[in-house]
């Protein structure tokens, strides 16, 4: 059988001679960058990237990846170290870049983008930045894991006290993971400063803890060493469209955090910042969160259209009324929280599990334990304490993922608390031979 | 390592729940599936690996940074993470366009002579890799445009098949001409299993390459430049096997593609020329921890090799026979025989089943790209593994094959072999339909 090029050898070999030479084409229509600081994750920045790069040919983007903590100081540098577009999810970092002034009013039309979704505000009230989407708090469950262990799936927050989760429960370090801040609040919100704080010390003492920068919670439950995992959506979402055998569960009580963009005061390219935060915000653009490898939640309601059934839309689950979690209400206090949390069940976490598992062993058997319980349940200061504008500004700038702060001495007075209280605790179980 | 001892310690209390399970989905439908951890590991393993996937994910930082571990992108780059090239460790392709960006492909530039220890000689200007991006305050060195030019090929039964060649032109040059120059377009590989590709003994490549091969095949061993161990050492990593070793193979990428210095490449990737490079901030020296670099290798290597599908399916059975029939075996040999690692007593003595020589062989004008490296010469190729072949595009939906990405499917790679792979490639295109795809469907399986 003869085969062969249907172009002759010779053509060929001419057209090979032009590609041992590259040229260096004659100047082009200017392509301006448009500077986008990010937090995101370069699956999510990538498909952005190619998809507007596309669509708005004329544009290249460049991009800077900063952690919010680390983003406020670079946008406060002269002409805001030449920034057009700031995109992160910290709502936070908009919040207080705001107030020096860092964004001009968002040239974009929200035309078709809801105002809220829940108790959760969208659009920034002074017009500065808009959300461009959302991820939501909740549960990864491995339905194997906890049919292994005879464990039902947890509905909502309560569930993860039940004394059967001991030792089953991931659980991301709220001061040191990203995303998990709001976490406690969402509980304090929905149950009140001190039942919601009750429930996190026995919610903590069935968790093992996860630290930044290793092991992912969706890793501890697909492994199934754990069989739940409190997360926020997309991680688990994600891992479970590429093939990873979980469930997520949005809890009775939960919210969203919503992503931002703004546009900087001294963007030098004005119009491609415009382009593109109207492309975030597009069809096409919103689209692009449905991706297996990005799993968000689009802010535009017609980007679910022609989504499978089980893609959460935050908007429907408002309209049932879920969705109650209030963050900006939150914000102010989120910071003070996490150290809380941090000094209380963190610190002392394997003190903690250790005296839970003697408080709910004697319980068991009857003995009178409410009061060594009720220590291990209370948080080192009030919620009026916690009200304080001074106290709270000392944990403002905690923002998601920075570390190594010094603890403070609000932080070493609540450590010191939580330890008497904990030996007051271990005290009154010891009199009663728990 | 603190997490799983927890839950091993709730195991050994009799806690609720004390089970092993594993839920991995099966391969098949897994886009994980190149970034799985090999079985076994200990809890410390564990720990490093994680810390090196933690890295690989990791987009670095512009210098002064708050985050010092990930400080130091560029000053000049390509991209901002290891995985913006290797998505999912998956493989990366072209751009369909002239004004779309190379998101996981680059540029390898050189001048006609030898660098030090036999290597290309760089660039005077660019250096050795068009690197595309700049620090705020340094220019990009420039744009690569691919234009494809087509070109079709006639198959037995008269089927024609379209092929496609790139034609580069280079843009928006920062630093002026390029001149007289060589270039070679490299697609990222997907970069599971490469830890076992280090155990194939040197004697066992030597052997290969001394050994008499059917169709004129050849294949010859690249003798490269070692860093760590200062000496010629036989080359086994990178498309012309020009790297000895996965760590050199790892630290090269980082600084360049992405700018980050390592105790192997301490210095930064600027040329005398390129004074706003030299004089921007540095991350640290070096910017790529030596922790950071050993746990990056510990993760590359530890990763589970990409495992086959449907083996066993009659057409995948035949397409195997006739993969070795027609010749393609001789040099994507089915499996290899591993030895002692130098560092990973795990990895050692398992049967590598990559699909590769880890040889060089001449593959013809048409895939030539006319630049030396150490001993391979312009039309010289290493014999890429194919292993995870058939996992690609479920991984990464813009995959392209061979060295450029210039085949949109392994049918348009195996037709453009010739040199040295021609009479396999003429076996191929003879066969009836069905044969070839019997022998597409194995290649899936991979």
């Amino acid at each position: 059988m003869s085969t062969g090029f249907v172009t002759s050898r010779r053509r060929f070999l001419a057209g090979m001679a032009t590609l041992a030479t590259a040229t260096a084409r004659a100047a082009q229509p200017a392509v301006r960058p448009v500077v986008v600081m990010t937090s995101f994750q370069d699956e999510l920045v990538s498909r952005f990237e190619a998809a507007f790069e596309k669509a708005y040919p004329q544009y290249r983007l460049q991009v800077l990846w900063r952690m919010p903590h680390d983003a406020a100081p670079y946008l406060r540098q002269p002409a805001q170290g030449g920034v057009d577009v700031y995109w992160a999810a910290s709502p936070r970092t908009f919040a207080g870049l705001a107030r020096d002034g860092a964004w001009r009013k968002l040239p974009v039309d929200r035309a078709g983008l809801p105002d809220r979704a829940g108790n959760t505000p969208l659009a920034d009230a002074d017009g500065f930045y808009t959300a461009t989407e959302m991820a939501g708090f909740g549960f990864a469950v491995s339905p194997a894991a906890l049919s292994a262990r005879k464990l039902a799936a947890p509905k909502d927050w309560t569930d993860l006290a039940d004394p059967q989760m001991l030792g089953q429960i991931a659980l991301p370090i709220p001061a040191r993971v990203g995303f998990a801040p709001p976490i406690v609040e969402i509980v304090l919100q929905a149950y009140g400063w001190e039942q919601g704080w009750a429930l996190w010390s026995q919610i903590a003492a069935n968790a093992v803890l996860v630290d930044r920068g290793a092991t992912f919670v969706s890793d501890e439950v697909a492994s199934g060493r754990c069989a739940v995992g409190v997360s926020i959506d997309f991680f688990v979402t994600s891992a479970i469209a590429n093939g990873a055998a979980l469930q997520f569960v949005y809890p009775g009580h939960t919210g969203v955090n919503p992503a931002h963009a703004a546009v900087t005061s001294s963007s030098p390219n004005p119009q491609g910042a415009k382009a593109f935060v109207e492309f975030l915000l597009s069809q096409d653009g919103q689209k692009i969160l449905t991706h297996p490898d990005i799993r968000r939640l689009p802010v535009r309601p017609t980007a679910y259209e022609g989504l499978p059934a089980a893609y959460f839309n935050p908007f429907a689950a408002a309209a049932n009324g879920g969705l109650q979690f209030d963050g900006e209400a939150s914000r102010p206090r989120v910071g003070l929280s996490s150290a809380v949390f941090q000094q209380m069940l963190v610190q002392p976490h394997g003190e903690i599990r250790d005296l839970w598992q003697r408080v709910r062993a004697a319980q068991s058997s009857g003995k009178p334990v409410a009061a060594a319980r009720k220590l291990l349940e209370t948080p080192p200061l009030t919620e009026a304490q916690a009200a304080d504008e001074g106290l709270r500004r000392q944990f403002v700038n905690r923002l998601e993922g920075n570390l190594g702060q010094q603890v403070s001495a609000a932080e070493a007075a609540w450590q010191e608390t939580c330890a008497k209280q904990r030996n007051a605790a271990r005290q009154l179980l010891d009199e009663v031979g728990a | 390592m603190k997490l799983f001892a927890l839950c091993m310690v709730a195991a050994a209390m009799g806690l609720p729940g004390a089970v092993r399970a594993d839920t991995r989905p099966a391969p098949a439908i897994d886009r994980e599936a190149l970034s799985h951890p090999m079985d076994g590991l200990t809890p410390d393993e564990m720990k490093r690996f994680q810390h090196g996937r933690s890295l690989v994910r990791q987009s670095w930082v512009v210098a002064p940074a708050g985050d010092g571990e990930v400080s130091g992108l560029g000053p000049l780059y390509n991209r901002l993470a290891c995985i913006s090239c290797h998505a999912k460790n998956g493989r990366g392709g072209a751009p369909g366009e002239p004004q779309q960006r190379m998101q996981s492909m680059l540029v390898r530039l050189s001048v006609p002579g030898q660098g030090p220890h036999g290597g290309p000689r760089p660039h005077p200007v660019y250096g050795d890799q068009l690197n595309e991006e700049g620090v705020p305050g340094v220019p990009g060195e420039g744009r690569a445009q691919i234009r494809w030019v087509g070109t079709k090929v006639r198959l037995a039964g008269g089927e024609v098949v379209e092929l496609r060649r790139p034609s580069v032109a280079f843009t928006d040059l920062a630093y002026g001409p390029l001149g007289p120059v060589r270039f070679s377009l490299r697609v990222s590989p997907h970069i599971a299993g490469l830890g076992l590709l280090e155990t194939v003994p040197e004697a066992t490549l030597v052997d290969l390459a001394n050994s008499a091969k059917p169709d004129g095949v050849r294949g010859a061993v690249n003798r490269v430049w070692d860093q760590q161990a200062q000496a010629s050492v036989i080359g086994r990593f990178g498309l012309k096997a020009n790297a000895p070793t996965l760590r050199q193979q790892i630290a090269g990428a980082f600084l360049g593609d992405m700018g980050i210095t390592s105790d192997l490449f301490p210095t930064e990737n600027c040329t005398p020329a390129q004074r706003a490079c030299r004089d921007a901030v540095s991350g640290g020296h070096p910017e790529l921890s030596t922790q950071g670099l050993d746990d990056v290798e510990f993760y590359l290597a530890h990763l589970l090799p990409p495992m086959r599908r449907d083996a066993d399916q009659p057409a995948v059975r035949r397409g195997e026979a006739l993969f070795a029939q027609s010749g393609c075996a001789v040099c994507h040999r089915p499996a290899l025989q591993g030895g002692a690692h130098p560092r990973y007593a795990r990895l050692a003595g398992q049967t590598v089943a990559a699909y590769t020589d880890l040889l060089l062989h001449d593959m013809g004008a048409s895939l030539a790209d006319g630049r030396t490296d150490f001993l391979a010469n312009g039309r010289q190729w290493r014999t890429p593994p194919l292993w995870g072949l058939g996992l690609l595009t479920a991984i990464n939906e813009n995959t392209g094959y061979l060295h450029d990405g210039r085949a949109r499917t392994p049918e348009e790679a195996i037709l453009w072999h010739a040199g040295e792979a021609l009479p396999a490639r003429k076996r191929y295109a003879g066969l009836p339909k069905e044969s070839r795809q019997a022998l597409l469907a194995f290649l899936q399986s991979l």
